[in-house]
């Protein structure tokens, strides 16, 4: 027995010496910004982003160090500021398109990034039909034709007007950006489609330097175009990890113990909890709701085409009858706001909203049940016992449900119960995240489903409210094209919106006209109802002061704190170390 | 059961008879009815305590409070404190969760929900291994090879790949549904085992015996060789009926259980999907995993006891 | 012997044929079309997509979604007895034998010997729990340790690393090597492997040994009445000579089957254990890819579990003979 004891010990003790070995590390600590990656890197050696659907192959770093994006919206203004390109300008009809890029900027590899990259790369997605990159696809459908004007001037020609092209296609308007290729490493591919582009390269201050399934090492370049032509110094860290933490319990522990120093979306409470133990942690707001909100705010979809609810009087009853105050209590923690329109309550979107609520169009926050109950009863439905009923029929509702988050199943769980407590008899019926977004959403297949799919519009109404014309109307069973109008929102009162949201589809971003339009589209949306906004989306990405200081927060507002984005390049350069 | 108390009792205990303290003697009094075994006993009640808690606690606990956003959310305990500082009170005695559901609520329908899982699927999955195993190791021949080839194809198979197409094409999933299910991955070891050791038991003494003495396979496999392996197949069951609710506990962290219906295993999920324990919420993770215990505790000395009954040399004194 | 062996051998054959088959079949009964999942993962990013359609019909196209079933079924077959897995849909076009030989070492070396350490500790305990000469405080305190048995691993995962990674900072709390650690043969990496792999192989350990401790229990009490032990009393041998060479050895016979059975599936990892240690075992990459309807990555994954566990399976039945003399060969 004692000679296990023995055994066991002196294993323990060559352990225990070996792995402090380990961690002598080339970079320090301090020296270092750990980002967290609430995923696995399924192909840690494949670069090629432009067959990636979802754009996982790009958040562990690639798009937020090493390659950069011509402009990057800036949320608060709605503003695109320049990176790589200075200017984007269309002519008057705004199917022709001119980006100007900046001079001097290189490639890691010394070459030079210019027009012909540009040319190459969108040349490229034109032609290869098996690039399925969401960015490619849009780029795709867009553009008919590009060509260099000069060495660094490039002209797009468009099938369509589309004076949203430069944000929707190059300013990293949601998540990501059409990222251009560098020309010599990429025109040696037999196959773009299978091409891993490994090792990669790219513009930015920071070179891939080794990557595994749970965590990517970026290091600082010795010299960056940035810093060499003025446009921005150095970023101060010099060495960036995406590292990924399994789940909420083990990211709380992550950041309690400063072996993160910014976290993806955690809960009110959890985050409340990490404070306690590390008061570097902060968060968007200093206080309630510290969450950020993201572009796709949350609504329920009701499908008009089913009995009872293809009445716009019930759908109305239902958003009557829903208490938004309560879901931002219960199911949120208080993380986020009730949302009074379709769309994420941005600076960029305040002329908008401020729009539709002046015109009466906005909904409350909290439930008018009494009026609600009053439309149910002008439509025949009497109260009997616990439920509505009519012709014997009781007055029920099943609400699919994506089940792969717990924010998802507790807003429906409460909205389940107001309805219930109102008199109608709803029931969730919770599906596989798969079953969901393949089979549920698309093909109609609900009656009613929490979704955010007016999602789109962040600096300019369009790109939401487009979402919701009859022209993507189809039968239920038929896939819904690109995910719009799954409620199949159709009649008179569609028609006329979108009458009205099609004109403003080629108005100029920033016409003085568009406000007073979208009230006049919203009051269709808000008569008819084919979906209800319910709260705006919340992330709460909690940033460690321990080691950098710099982060973005509400009273630091360069941008939104998301760093899985292509905007990350942003956060990154406004590090700077914590004394 | 009965016979081989009544063989085997007298050779073990007598020799040492001389030598008994007051109390030894006064266990060995107790033990004139094996039944009254205080292991079996208390495991008993642990298991009806978890079915009373089910029951009587629907009689003076409202249920309802199940729901979300029932009761102010996240409150300790009462007595205790919470992380704000607010101190729980006695309209939720065993505090609440995040989403506002009453936790004692939650434990009065979650734990017999929980014990019926595990149970049936045990029950299924040790019946059909039991059944094929000994069928597959008595008969032998073209049966065996059937019932071997699919209980190796079944092992290999894995769970989470037909848990997840079963949901998908089913939606929400029942607790019956799910049990059967789990037994569907439980009895392929069972079978294997028991035919492995039907095979070494048709060559040992008694059954050789048995044999010559003219008896039926019947009376050899259910009279002879039965008996002999219920230590065995009892722990195994014991051992199963745990598998099978850390098992649900399992699929519900990932998602694949029934949604709408509370057992224990989705109340730590709820818990561990919040981060109940960064958040200092014991009461969450610590009330069911209690429960999970008790369960578990309470089979292990049902287990401890039918051994001790069926098997005297077991008993201490 | 040679009847024997060339039975075992065609039941290998047979059982992975049937099992190859079967993970074939049983992802395509889910009514998700796994363009249609893909599409709709997009969907979820935010956002209308341009071109659904056209994308819809080049994905198709691509994974060869379009070609009758039984060309793909053949294909398949092919395909996997070459070991060829194909290309990931989901993470296109990064070859499957990559993902799983990126995976399986890991997987194999924390399960392994997660499993071993069980294996004994359970093993030992059960055969205490019987044995008559076992110390009082022993027989008191084993039934106790089994409770955790009870909890799930999840559980016991995150209770250790909140008591020895994050309140004690004995131990890492994510990953299977420190982050600034190359993957090399060096004993600085091994170091940081062995130094990663203690909480989660523990997490493990804590929750099963129990399972294997109530069978060795079970068998025990069967070999304590059989003759040979009764004999081996009556000749007076020393209690611990006993405990191994005849109590032990021969109870232990059917936990060995199990054992096997467990190596098989060890493959498949635990992916709650995977998943908050963020260990880049096969269970996740299994889990991930049946969730995405990744159906090459869902085959070659299953494929190898088929494999390992019916090859473990066949060693069994090899050596089941020559460890236990009752059995007659042929059987």
């Amino acid at each position: 027995m004692k000679k296990t004891t023995k055994l066991l010990l002196g294993t323990a003790a060559m352990t225990l010496a070996l792995t402090s070995g380990a961690f002598a590390q080339d970079v320090s600590r301090e020296n270092t910004v750990i980002f967290d990656l609430d995923r696995t890197i399924a192909d840690p050696e494949n670069f090629n982003w432009m067959t990636d659907g979802t754009g996982i192959r790009r958040m562990h770093g690639a798009h937020q160090t090493m390659w950069e994006p011509l402009f990057i919206l800036n949320y608060n203004t709605g503003e695109l500021d320049p990176w790589l390109a200075l200017e984007a300008n269309s002519d008057e009809g705004g199917a022709v398109w001119t980006i100007a890029l900046r001079e001097g900027v290189t490639w890691s590899d010394g070459e030079a990034f210019d027009a012909d990259d540009v040319v190459f790369t969108v040349n490229m997605a034109l032609e290869n039909e098996e690039l399925t990159a969401r960015e490619v696809a849009t780029l795709r459908g867009q553009v008919a034709s590009v060509e260099a004007l000069d060495s660094h001037t490039v002209q797009f020609t468009l099938n369509a007007p589309n004076p949203r092209f430069a944000v929707e296609n190059f300013g990293v308007r949601i998540f990501g950006s059409f990222l251009i290729m560098p020309e010599h490493v990429w025109s040696a591919a037999e196959d773009p489609a299978t091409f891993t582009f490994f090792p990669p390269i790219g513009t930015g201050p920071y070179v891939y330097e080794s990557s595994a399934s749970n965590r990517a090492i970026w290091d600082r370049a010795d010299s960056w175009w940035g810093a060499e032509t003025g446009f921005m110094d150095m970023p101060e860290p010099e060495r960036v990890i995406f590292l990924e933490s399994g789940g909420e319990e083990s990211r709380a522990q992550l950041m309690i113990a400063g072996d993160l120093d910014a976290a993806q979306n955690l809960s009110v409470g959890t985050f409340e909890a990490i404070q306690a133990q590390n008061p570097d942690a902060m968060a968007w707001y200093s206080d309630y709701p510290y969450a950020v909100a993201d572009p796709c705010a949350r609504q329920m979809e009701i499908n008009t085409t089913v009995a009872p609810w293809d009445n716009a009087n019930m759908r109305r009853a239902v958003s009557m009858i829903i208490d938004r105050t309560q879901i931002v209590n219960i199911a949120a923690e208080g993380a986020t706001t009730a949302s009074s329109t379709m769309f994420a309550q941005y600076g960029s979107m305040s002329p908008f909203i401020d729009a539709v609520v002046e015109a009466g169009h906005g909904l409350s926050p909290t439930a008018d049940v009494e009026g609600a109950q009053a439309l149910l009863e002008a439509e025949g439905w009497t109260r009997d016992g616990d439920y509505y009923t009519r012709d014997g029929e009781t007055l029920s509702v099943e609400i699919h449900v994506n089940s792969a988050s717990t924010e998802y199943t507790r807003t429906i769980d409460m909205i389940v119960e107001q309805l219930q407590r109102a008199g109608i008899d709803a029931r969730s019926v919770p599906v596989e995240n798969g079953v969901f977004w393949g089979e549920v959403l698309p093909f109609g297949a609900f009656t009613m489903s929490y979704s955010w799919l007016s999602c789109g519009s962040v600096n300019e109404p369009w790109a939401s409210m487009g979402r919701y014309t009859v022209a993507d109307v189809v039968p239920v069973g038929e896939r819904s094209p690109g995910f719009n109008n799954t409620s199949r929102w159709d009649g008179e009162a569609a028609e006329a919106y979108s009458a009205i949201v099609d004109e403003m589809e080629t108005m100029a971003l920033g016409d003085p006209a568009i406000p007073g339009m979208v009230a006049e589209a919203y009051q269709y949306l808000d008569a008819e109802m084919p979906f209800v906004p319910l709260v705006q989306a919340f992330k709460l990405m909690p940033f460690a002061t321990t080691y950098w200081e710099g982060w973005p927060s509400a009273d630091n507002y360069y941008n939104h704190p998301f760093f899985h984005w292509n905007s990350g390049h942003q956060i990154i350069h406004n590090l700077t170390r914590a004394e | 059961m009965s016979d081989p108390t009544n063989a085997a009792a007298p050779e073990t205990a007598a020799p040492d008879m001389a030598g008994l303290t007051k109390r030894q003697l006064k266990r060995m009094k107790r033990f004139d009815n094996p039944w009254n075994n205080p292991k079996l006993i208390w495991g008993v009640s642990l298991l009806l305590g978890i079915v009373a808690l089910g029951i009587f606690g629907r009689l003076f606990w409202d249920t309802d409070l199940v729901f979300t956003g029932a009761v102010m959310p996240s409150q300790a305990p009462v007595g205790f404190e919470n992380l704000r500082g607010q101190v729980g009170l006695a309209s939720s005695p065993l505090g609440t969760d995040v989403a506002g559901k009453d936790l004692l609520a939650l434990l009065i329908v979650g734990a017999p929900n929980s014990l019926y899982v595990g149970v049936l699927a045990s029950l299924i999955g040790m019946s059909l291994g039991i059944f094929l195993g000994f069928t597959a190791g008595y008969t032998g021949g073209r049966v065996d090879d059937v019932i071997r080839v699919s209980s190796d194809v079944m092992i290999t198979i894995p769970p989470l790949l037909i848990l997840v197409v079963v949901q998908a094409s089913f939606g929400d999933i029942t607790l019956t549904m799910m049990a059967v299910l789990i037994a569907a991955f439980v009895w392929q070891s069972p079978t294997r085992l028991i035919r492995a050791q039907v095979l070494s038991m048709r060559e040992s003494g008694y059954v050789q015996m048995a044999r010559l003495s003219g008896a039926s396979d019947r009376h050899i496999m259910f009279r002879e060789m039965l008996p002999n392996l219920v230590p065995y197949l009892f722990g195994s069951f014991i051992a199963n009926v745990t598998t099978a609710i850390v098992t649900a506990v399992g699929l519900e962290v990932l998602g694949l259980g029934p949604q709408r219906v509370p057992t224990l295993g989705r109340v730590i999920y709820d818990a561990i999907d919040s981060a109940a324990l960064t958040r200092d919420m014991w009461w969450w993770w610590g009330f069911p995993t209690v429960l999970l215990m008790v369960m578990f505790i309470g089979l292990l000395l049902i287990n401890l006891g039918l051994d001790e009954v069926s098997n005297p040399r077991l008993r201490r004194l | 012997m040679a009847r024997y062996l060339a039975n075992r051998l065609f039941t290998l054959f047979l059982t992975v044929f049937i099992a190859a088959t079967l993970i074939w079949i049983i992802p395509r009964l889910s009514p998700v079309n796994p363009i249609d999942a893909m599409l709709g993962r997009m969907a979820s990013g935010g956002g209308t997509i341009e071109n659904s359609g056209a994308i819809m019909e080049q994905l198709m196209e691509r994974f060869g979604f379009n070609d009758p079933w039984y060309v793909q079924y053949f294909l398949y077959i092919k395909n996997t007895l070459t070991f060829d897995f194909g290309l990931s849909t989901n993470s296109f076009p990064t070859p499957v034998a990559q993902m799983i030989g990126g995976a399986l070492p890991w997987t194999i070396g924390l399960m392994m010997v997660a499993l071993i350490i069980t294996f004994i500790i359970g093993n030992l305990l059960g055969a205490l729990m019987v044995w008559e000469h076992t110390p009082r405080p022993w027989k008191a305190v084993i039934p106790a340790m089994m409770v955790f048995t009870s909890m799930p691993p999840i559980l016991s995962g995150l209770l250790l690393m909140y008591v020895f990674s994050s309140t004690l900072p004995w131990f890492p709390l994510n990953g299977a090597y420190g982050i600034n650690v190359e993957p090399e043969w060096s004993l600085s990496f091994i170091g940081s492997v062995i130094h990663h792999g203690v909480l989660p192989a523990m997490s493990i350990v804590v929750v099963t040994f129990g399972f294997w401790a109530l069978g060795m229990r079970g068998l025990m009490i069967t070999v304590q009445g059989e003759d040979y032990t009764v004999l081996a009393k009556a000749k007076g041998l020393k209690k611990r000579y006993i405990l191994y060479k005849y109590m032990i050895r021969n109870a232990i016979l059917p936990q060995i089957t199990a054992f096997a059975l467990k190596i098989g599936m060890l493959v498949a990892g635990q992916v709650l254990v995977e998943r908050i240690f963020a260990y880049p075992g096969m269970g996740k990459l299994l889990y991930d890819a049946i969730l995405t309807q990744d159906y090459p990555v869902i085959q070659g994954v299953s494929f190898v579990i088929i494999l390992m566990t019916a090859l473990a399976v066949f060693l069994v039945d090899l050596i089941y003979p020559l460890i236990d003399p009752r059995i007659r060969l042929g059987g």
